[in-house]
């Protein structure tokens, strides 16, 4: 169950790039690794804590403002990250800046809360939230990996490529994210159809013997 | 009671709301005074970096502060100090960037004609981009740059501008509006402070 639940929310059922949720962000904050880091931590503990919130709740929220209750839970605990952040990490809440609260706007927590907190206990519920922010932290540590070497020469603010490297531009900006993204979808994709051709071409041979 | 009737669903999102903003109220309130402390020290920390100060990760800001500003916590008036036997002249700045407000510190020397430094308090420019005004490569443009005729910020190679003669700073690519407004405050204030204003 649990290893079942990892491999569809990092691979199969990635919230990226298979359900295609949470682009906003993809877009605006993977030019910079730490960023996204802490960024996608965030997302991960937001939506873990909402699902188990929402999945402990669920007999008791009335159906007709379901949604409005969730966003009430999501809004809460973003707001307690951003308030641990600005307290213990103030460093980083600077570095965030809007972007904390813009997490409410996730669309993979929204989706994680309807879609599966709402049916299933506490514990698959965390894990699944935990699992869903992994997938979406992946996808975008790997953006951001490109757009930060391209865009600055830098790794994590560390000076990667010699001072001879000209720095692209359009890595910094948010267009790039779309080329890239469009990119790793695309190789994800051919990936995914490799494999089932090859699942389909074993199924075939072992039936046919 | 239904689930699903009128009074239940208002008695249970009154509740829930009121639960949920009472606990985020509490953690507010108790993390104020530590964000409170985190911003003075953090102001008082770019009084100094702007005034041309070492600090690293051990220096005790406060004590810093009152022994080169002869104050206890900053305000809203340009301070004078006498940092390594050079006078100088250090203030807070605030304008309108992209998206709000950018504050930070400036210090010139005491004939305005050259700054120090110029640090970045607060800002809420693009993150990666206006965002970048708060980099090291960014801010150290303006160490002892000439501004007799004021500063420049112009569009180059965006690996920043090493010639302080010029009164040219290299701006942020991708970012000419958050460079133009950095232009146009930090000229607004230096002229505010040559005219004595706050005198």
């Amino acid at each position: 169950m649990n290893k079942s639940l990892l491999k569809e929310n990092l691979w199969d059922n990635n919230p990226v790039f298979v359900q295609i949720l949470g682009i906003c962000s993809t877009l605006a904050v993977t030019n910079n690794l730490t960023n996204t880091f802490i960024m996608t931590l965030s997302v991960i503990f937001v939506a873990a804590l909402t699902n188990v919130t929402v999945s402990l709740m669920k007999e008791y929220i009335p159906r007709k403002v379901r949604m409005i209750v969730q966003t009430l839970i999501i809004s809460f605990f973003v707001i307690i990250v951003d308030i641990l952040l600005r307290a213990y990490l103030p460093d980083i809440s600077k570095a965030l800046g809007p972007y904390v609260g813009l997490i409410i706007t996730n669309c993979i927590i929204m989706g994680r809360a309807e879609a599966f907190a709402q049916s299933n206990t506490p514990w698959p519920s965390f894990l699944d939230g935990v699992t869903s922010g992994l997938g979406y932290m992946w996808v975008l540590m790997v953006l951001a990996f490109f757009r930060e070497l391209l865009g600055f020469g830098t790794l994590f603010g560390f000076q990667v490529l010699g001072s001879g490297f000209t720095p692209w531009t359009i890595m910094v900006m948010a267009p790039s994210a779309f080329f890239l993204l469009g990119g790793l979808i695309w190789a994800v994709k051919t990936i995914m159809t490799m494999n089932e051709l090859r699942q389909c071409a074993c199924n075939d041979s072992t039936t046919k013997k | 009671m239904r689930k699903d009737s009128l009074i239940y669903t208002v008695t249970f999102s009154f509740s829930i709301t009121f639960i949920l903003v009472l606990i985020l109220a509490l953690a507010s309130s108790f993390t104020s005074k530590k964000v409170e402390q985190n911003k003075r020290i953090a102001v008082a920390r770019a009084y100094l970096l702007a005034g041309g100060i070492e600090i690293d990760e051990s220096s005790d800001i406060q004590k810093l502060f009152t022994g080169t500003f002869k104050k206890e916590s900053p305000g809203t008036e340009p301070l004078r100090a006498d940092i390594d036997g050079n006078k100088l002249i250090v203030s807070p700045f605030s304008g309108q960037g992209l998206w709000g407000t950018i504050t930070g510190v400036i210090a010139l020397d005491s004939t305005f004609s050259r700054i120090i430094g110029v640090e970045i308090t607060s800002h809420s420019e693009t993150p990666g981009l206006g965002g970048r005004i708060d980099e090291p490569w960014f801010k150290d443009q303006f160490k002892g740059e000439s501004i007799e005729e004021g500063i420049r910020v112009v569009q180059s190679g965006g690996m920043g501008d090493t010639d302080p003669d010029n009164g040219i700073l290299d701006g942020i690519t991708g970012a000419t509006r958050t460079s133009e407004s950095m232009q146009n405050i930090i000229n607004k204030q230096v002229g505010l402070l040559r005219e004595g204003h706050y005198e």
